[in-house]
């Protein structure tokens, strides 16, 4: 699955060793730059921007950057990619609805209520799927958000088939830097796991899951714990989303299409790396809004060949094309030539 | 059905001892009433015909699959129905015929991962590792000759490669006991006389007990203090390897006349 | 007595999906390919009648017989639609990680769903079949005929697609890569040109299937999520590569729809289906009726 192809465009505009630094740089510097980034996404609001669409385009990038950090914690760095991420979005969405419309509860206590839901949801649903593997583990996450939608459809509490408006929210600005807020919290939290023993496994699990185990590693564990990440940061943005949105219904809380777009988002920037999936979300994002607006109800269709294109042609992504790129140099520098010649000849073994 | 009359050094500990051990895949027994021991700071060999059960023998041994009759002890503790993590955790490391290392992670991160210390407690995971860590990372890609490649995906290095980061990767662990499924298998002459090096190395100077499935006769003779044999699922011959290279019933067994 | 009426009821409509989740089997089988696009050629199917027809007397309504004659056109146009799609797209993705053939699937799923509410617009649309006296009484039990009609449509184009499977030529390729593509090859079978074939046999079923949901029920652009989950349900069910469990699991799932449509509402069928869906996955993976692709 080695990318050979990203030739000619990639090397002529930068040298391997300059891609090599770079990441190198933002290795060594990785604490400054979230900071720095934390930063500029909050500067905008003091510069004026309070209101409109821009801010909403903005607050939608961030929240999609959640989206899709999130999907790549259990897909990308676990390896078990899964389809029904937004079942947990939507039930975010409806327990904050319904605690601020029929609770009268204040919107920061109805987000922590939507958060304990979606928690332990997902420790229900992880005992469930995350025994399941590879096309099975997908598809029954798919038959869990479509059933969870059914479901919501159908009950009254959630207000059927028409869902539940909400009138008296917050203005727009706080939603900015609520999802900035989850979103540079979750870049935290994932960048430092990655680098802990706990993020280790995860991608262990991903590489080879019977090896993990074989070394000592109750994989059970690590996948819940990393599915009951995901499923709180996806929780925690469903559950502003329907105040952001002031209305929430079964179409838009469980979005299938949008499960898919943030799946596509980590596929384009990288999955498995903490940049990729957030560079891929707002990339993917502002794309699919420029073309809403200017061809309706084609970005679908776009994202449709998005996914098509990138799947074939550049499944490691922004990120992952550029790591491969930076590497070559150095595995031709050393063991390149002499582990090619040296070991490849398999031994007959002279008995039995 | 005897054994010959070499045993195990009484004083030793045992690492592992397996009690008439069967397993039956429906109509088939593949592992029929086998007894072996190893001792603290051996290397012993398990050796027989294709089918003989070896592979399966280890597979009930480190978990992965649960013995129909008999027990398996680990440092005197009957692990006979513990799930495979709680077995490796418990001091058991294995190495797989087809050599297995994670692909996609750096070979530094695969050794990392590795080490044992630290346990299951929480806080040991959400740390990063600690620079007496990465050293003795350094250590053992040095001594396997790998060194230089730590930031390179273990998923580049040739098979050969491959299979010694493995073995570091075991070395990281310091397992009370090693298995080691035909270690000898794919790679060329040199290499092996490598591994063979580094095997004795492990086990003479950092007392490394080790239980190898083997095929390649040369090379178990060689290594092994004590050898057995398996035909058919059932254990036919035990001993040093000269008693068990002329051992009539093992001639036989390979030669196919059983 | 009601029961029985919803079981009839299950089983006319469980036919069809029987026959949509055959072609699916076929693909997971052959190809080792989850198709999550696989619904939409059961929407192109019933959209191209819907065309046929309209253009054939300027609007959707027409006799039995002509609506019968659009579906050799219609089974050719999806075996065209399928065949390009997999020996273009799919076959790109073939031998890597599961989920990005299970991703590229979705993306070309998408893609033509939306498309087609581009074309079409996203109003429900049907064919209507005329009739002197739309249904018949059957030993008390209510059989409208164009249900009818359609399961003994859905029921021949699976039993054709099990004996051509089984006699013919090219089902024996079929059958042969999907049991060993390698030595499959080494006898000189081209294995890209069968795996197409299959792909575009598979949608060409699912299409004949989409042109009788189009008389019975309603087709709109973005039905095929449905009946590819549909699918999937039936094919763990029965078995990856088993026709008869594939029939059996369709029939069966058709007739508890209805039940639980008739017995406690309409509107939780799907959620029933779906949660089927799960609880399959998790107990019997391997189906009821074998595990490998062996036909």
């Amino acid at each position: 699955m080695s990318t050979e192809n990203d030739g000619g465009l990639l090397r002529s505009a930068l040298s391997s060793e300059q891609v090599d630094r770079t990441f190198d740089f933002c290795g060594r510097h990785a604490w400054t730059l979230i900071a720095v980034a934390a930063v500029a996404g909050a500067l905008p609001p003091v510069f004026g921007l309070r209101e409109g669409y821009y801010m909403t385009v903005l607050s939608e990038m961030f929240l999609f950057g959640v989206l899709a950090l999130s999907w790549d914690i259990v897909g990308g760095q676990t390896g078990y990619p899964s389809f029904g991420n937004m079942a947990f979005f939507g039930i975010g969405a409806y327990v904050t609805a319904i605690l601020v419309t029929d609770a009268a509860l204040a919107f920061p206590l109805a987000i922590v209520g939507a958060a304990v839901v979606v928690v332990v949801f997902a420790l229900i649903n992880g005992l469930i799927v995350l025994r399941l593997r590879g096309h099975y583990f997908a598809i029954a996450t798919l038959g869990i958000l479509l059933a969870t939608q059914q479901v919501s459809r159908n009950l009254a509490i959630t207000g059927g088939a028409s869902g539940k408006i909400l009138l008296d929210v917050p203005p727009g600005i706080v939603f900015y830097y609520f999802f900035l807020g989850v979103l540079v919290a979750e870049i935290a939290v994932v960048y430092y796991l990655s680098q802990t023993r706990f993020g280790f496994v995860l991608n262990a699990i991903r590489d080879d899951e019977e090896k993990a185990t074989a070394m000592g590693f109750n994989t059970t564990y690590y996948k819940t714990a990393a599915w009951v990440l995901a499923a709180l940061f996806t929780g925690l943005a469903g559950g502003a989303y329907g105040l952001f949105n002031t209305f929430i219904n079964p179409q838009t809380a469980y979005n299938g299409a949008w499960n898919v777009e943030l799946i596509a988002m980590a596929l384009m920037g990288g999955t498995g790396t903490v940049a990729g999936p957030v560079i891929g979300a707002f990339g993917l994002h502002t794309v699919i809004e420029v073309v809403e607006t200017a061809f309706v109800g084609w970005q679908l269709v776009l994202l449709g060949i998005a996914v098509i294109v990138t799947v074939i042609g550049y499944p490691d992504g922004v990120v992952g094309t550029l790591r491969e790129y930076a590497s070559e140099m150095e595995y031709y520098e050393y063991g390149g030539m002499a582990a090619a010649e040296a070991d490849d000849e398999p031994e007959v073994p002279a008995d039995e | 059905m005897s054994d010959s009359t070499a045993t195990p050094r009484a004083e030793a500990e045992t690492v592992l001892r397996t009690d008439g051990i069967t397993k039956r895949f429906g109509g088939l027994t593949a592992v029929d009433d086998v007894s072996v021991a190893v001792n603290e700071g051996e290397i012993v060999g398990l050796i027989g015909p294709n089918g003989a059960g070896k592979s399966t023998l280890f597979n009930c041994v480190t978990g992965r699959l649960t013995a129909d009759e008999g027990a398996v002890f680990l440092q005197g503790e009957d692990v006979t129905r513990w799930p495979e993590y709680r077995i490796a955790r418990a001091g058991l490391g294995r190495m797989f015929q087809e050599t297995r290392v994670f692909g996609g992670m750096t070979v530094r991160k695969n050794l990392l991962l590795a080490a044992q210390e630290g346990g299951a407690n929480v806080s040991g995971l959400l740390r990063r590792p600690d620079d007496s860590l990465r050293a003795r990372t350094t250590e053992l890609l040095e001594y396997v000759d790998l060194g230089g490649l730590a930031t390179t995906q273990a998923g580049r290095l040739s098979f050969g490669q491959q299979k010694l980061l493995e073995f570091a990767m075991e070395l990281m662990a310091e397992p009370d006991l090693l298995l080691m499924d035909e270690p000898a298998g794919g790679i060329n002459p040199s290499m092996l006389e490598n591994l063979i090096d580094y095997i004795q190395t492990a086990n003479s100077e950092e007392e490394a007990t080790i239980f190898l499935i083997e095929h390649n006769m040369e090379f178990v003779m060689e290594i092994a203090d004590r050898i057995y044999v398996l035909a058919h699922g059932e254990r036919i011959a035990s001993g040093t390897p000269a008693e068990i290279q002329n051992d009539q019933r093992v001639l036989d067994a390979y030669l196919g006349r059983e | 007595m009601a029961i029985a009426q919803f079981v009839v009821n299950g089983l006319l409509v469980g036919a069809l999906f029987a026959a949509v989740a055959v072609g699916f089997a076929l693909i997971w089988g052959v190809v080792d390919i989850i198709n999550l696009a696989h619904g939409e050629m059961v929407m192109l199917g019933g959209y191209t009648a819907y065309w046929l027809l309209s253009v054939a007397t300027g609007t959707a309504e027409g006799s039995v017989l002509l609506f019968l004659a659009t579906l050799p056109v219609v089974i050719t146009v999806l075996f065209v639609v399928g065949y390009v799609l997999q020996r273009t797209l799919v076959s790109q993705v073939i031998e890597t990680d599961i989920f990005l053939t299970l991703l590229v699937t979705f993306g070309i799923s998408i893609a033509i769903q939306q498309l087609a509410i581009q074309a079409w617009t996203a109003n429900p649309r049907s064919i209507q079949v005329a009739f002197a006296d739309p249904s018949m009484t059957l030993g008390g039990l209510v059989v409208p005929k164009m249900k009818f009609v359609a399961f003994g449509g859905a029921i021949l184009l699976t039993v054709l697609l099990f004996v051509f499977l089984q006699r013919t030529r090219t089902g024996r390729a079929i059958r042969a890569v999907s049991q060993n593509p390698e030595a499959a090859a080494l006898v000189g079978i081209d294995v890209a040109h069968t795996r197409a074939v299959t792909f575009g046999i598979s949608s060409a079923i699912a299409g004949g299937a989409g042109a009788f949901i189009a008389t019975i029920l309603n087709i709109q652009p973005q039905m095929g999520l449905i009946y590819t989950l549909k699918s999937f349900v039936i094919v763990v069910f029965g078995g990856v590569g088993s026709i008869p469990g594939a029939l059996t699991g369709g029939l069966l799932l058709g007739t508890v729809e209805e039940l639980t449509a008739g017995l406690i509402s309409s509107q939780w069928t799907l959620a029933v289906s779906f949660t089927l869906l799960v609880v399959l996955l998790v107990v019997k993976p391997q189906g009821l009726f074998g595990t490998e692709a062996d036909q």
